[in-house]
């Protein structure tokens, strides 16, 4: 259905893209002092937000793991190609472009081109863009290195209080 | 240090230098034989591990071309490490024994319809007393007066609710880590980075055990970043050297005997390359099972998001069991039985892993409850099937050149069964504490438990070893590693192939000293 409107397409620019792509970033991001990024970019955070959307991180957030995948493929002879076409894809609703949709909409797309071997490609490299950065660590409740700290021994690997005879459990 | 020159004709080669590799080694150069220990992988120090996952994966995994077929992973099949100090390197430190009745599995069980299920050519009885030494050796909690480990979060959560399951086998694991200092190193302080490499010691591992007290002996010398290509063989039919790649270069050392200890995909390729007129389909594989009956124990792990907060990533990983589930009770639709542990997973590897393939909000809304997340792991008795096997490829390539291994393996129905079974009883430990949300996790994460591919047995048409690990075929030839197993027993492997070696070396001691070696 939304996949044989590909006529409307072209008719949403390159330029409009960027309009929306800054637009989006900065109604998001208020504090937008980061650089307004390019479309890819733009497009690519988007695409992340669908596939691990967490409410506290922020859209700067997104952009930024977005960027350093952009810019990891384009060290890959063809891969920004592979990417761009796919997000062809995802633009390709007759309604607007993908970074512009609503969260449903977007889902809904990334579920129809979830076969696409780009959309493989993320799935497989932005968890660990995402996960392995301190930002959402913080979020999550992980901390990361313990050694530099001496581990948990004396900083309640054993606290638990919650549960029912928690005292009497050795 | 130590130097021996290739040419010496008296030389023990030891090839890998882990669990088995290691402590075979450091018991032969304490008996004062002549030891060379051939090791793929590069030596580090403690100063080169680091409280990073990633970081570690990179450091310690064996990499190396591999594929498969049937159900593993196509490009990354088994989860081993390549590094002096091996697989110990990465492993979790839990030591259960066998239970007599898995050593009997075949006179236990009866016939299971497509495996090929034998009783161990080792009684329990014989192999007690090995155990016994091999946990002194290894410092293991809970026995021999070593204190258990202190009980951490995640265990609390996982005791808490199997008690109210109504199991009773319960305690913090019998552990190679130590709780006190032992042996100059450090009690365990609770890093969290079990399966990184442990950065102050307190794992076992040969890369800071048996190693450097093998050098001490002044008989042995450890040559890392070799790696072993085949093994030549005399015109009377005895092995006498070991040919092996370094700095780009091909040596071969000549040897007395050899015992191979690469871990069970290595050691089937190396047995399987070594080629010649008396062994047309590999070294000692006169019975062809070399590579046959590989087993690996299912990992499954069920996670709760618990009502309060847990951070099951700040204490020993596996410092956590419920042993209730280990016998074999047949009524439950499932010959053996399997253990239940603590585990706990980084927030990357439960992105990957915790729904396979997944994303969007059914996973990121558990991910946002990390802290509360409470994790057990179930690691159950896999029967041996002829099928299930390691051979080489007809024409791909490593980028040493060597025929790439591939590794066939499918569950067999007994284990889809005790899976079912296994998660059913996992869901309900952590519901019967109120959980929000219990999720199953797949038996997606790569083997690390390998066996089976050399077995050990009485009948040289029905077993690769004798029950010493001498192979059939050729008389000074040993399998040290967990091919040995005829069985995989329900739980972790590493005590039983330290306990084997350490009886191994006895034998091959004994052998020498009578000029039968």
């Amino acid at each position: 259905m939304i996949e044989s409107h590909m006529t409307r397409r072209s008719a949403v620019g390159r330029l409009t893209w960027a309009a929306l792509a800054a637009m989006t970033a900065s109604v998001r991001a208020p504090a937008a002092s980061a650089p307004v990024p390019d479309v890819r970019t733009a497009s690519t955070a988007a695409l992340f937000r669908s596939l691990f959307p967490h409410d506290r991180l922020s859209q700067v957030f997104y952009t930024r793991i977005a960027a350093a995948y952009v810019a990891e493929l384009g060290r890959t002879p063809g891969a920004l190609e592979q990417l761009d076409q796919g997000l062809g894809k995802l633009d390709a609703s007759h309604i607007a472009p993908f970074l512009a949709l609503p969260a449903v909409i977007q889902k809904s797309l990334v579920e129809q081109n979830i076969h696409l071997s780009f959309l493989a490609a993320a799935l497989m490299r932005a968890p660990e863009l995402l996960y392995r950065d301190p930002e959402v660590w913080a979020m999550i409740g992980y901390q990361g290195s313990s050694i530099e700290y001496g581990g948990y021994k004396n900083r309640g690997f054993d606290d638990i209080d919650w549960l029912p005879q928690a005292g009497a459990i050795t | 240090m130590t130097r021996f020159s290739l040419e010496d004709e008296s030389v023990f080669v030891v090839i890998g230098s882990g669990a088995a590799g290691g402590t075979l080694s450091n018991e032969l150069a304490r008996k004062g034989h002549k030891v060379v220990c051939l090791e793929a992988g590069p030596r580090l120090t403690l100063s080169d591990i680091v409280n990073d996952e990633a970081v570690m994966f990179d450091k310690l995994t064996w990499l190396d071309k591999r594929m498969a077929t049937g159900k593993p992973n196509p490009q990354f099949p088994v989860w081993g490490c390549k590094t002096v100090g091996g697989t110990t390197m990465h492993w979790t430190g839990a030591c259960p024994r066998l239970e007599p009745t898995e050593m009997r599995a075949r006179s236990t069980y009866g016939e299971l319809r497509d495996t090929t299920l034998v009783d161990w050519p080792i009684t329990p009885e014989e192999l007690a007393p090995w155990y016994d030494k091999a946990e002194i050796r290894m410092g293991v909690t809970g026995k021999h007066g070593m204190p258990f480990l202190p009980a951490g979060n995640n265990f609390k959560v996982l005791a808490a609710g199997a008690r109210k399951c109504g199991y009773i086998d319960i305690d913090t694991h019998n552990m190679a880590i130590n709780s006190i200092s032992r042996d100059g190193r450090p009690p365990c302080q609770q890093l969290g980075f079990c399966t990184s490499g442990c950065a102050i010691s307190a794992k076992w591992s040969t890369l800071y055990t048996e190693i450097p007290q093998a050098e001490k002996t002044g008989h042995f010398e450890l040559r890392p970043e070799s790696m072993a290509t085949s093994i030549s063989l005399s015109e009377a039919g005895r092995v006498n050297g070991v040919t092996y790649l370094s700095g780009g270069k091909t040596h071969t050392q000549k040897a007395t005997g050899v015992a191979v200890a690469g871990n069970v995909v290595e050691t089937t390729r190396l047995l399987l390359n070594t080629r010649s007129a008396r062994f047309p389909h590999g070294l000692a594989n006169n019975s062809g099972l070399v590579g046959r009956n590989y087993m690996r124990h299912f990992t499954i792990q069920v996670i709760g998001v618990m009502p309060g907060k847990v951070h099951f990533n700040r204490q020993t990983h596996l410092a956590g069991v419920v042993r209730d589930e280990r016998p074999h009770r047949p009524e439950r639709g499932f010959v053996g039985g399997f253990l239940i542990s603590t585990v706990p997973f980084s927030p990357e590897i439960l992105a990957k892993h915790l729904l396979p393939g997944g994303w969007g909000r059914d996973l990121t809304s558990v991910l946002d409850k990390y802290d509360q997340l409470a994790g057990l792991l179930m690691t159950g008795e896999d029967p041996p099937q002829l099928s299930n096997a390691i051979t080489l490829h007809d024409t791909e390539r490593d980028a040493n050149g060597l025929p790439v291994p591939v590794v066939h393996y499918e569950d067999h129905p007994n284990t889809m069964a005790m899976k079912t079974y296994a998660w059913k009883q996992g869901r309900k430990i952590y519901e019967a504490l109120g959980a929000e949300q219990v999720i199953e996790m797949g038996d997606d994460i790569p083997a690390t438990h390998n066996m089976g591919t050399a077995r050990m047995g009485h009948d040289p048409k029905a077993s690769v070893c004798n029950p010493f690990g001498q192979t059939h075929d050729v008389d000074n030839l040993f399998i040290s590693d967990g091919s040995l197993f005829p069985t995989s027993g329900g739980c972790n492997p590493t005590l039983t192939i330290v306990a084997l070696v350490l009886r191994q070396a006895e034998h091959i001691n004994g052998r020498i000293h009578t000029g039968r070696l």
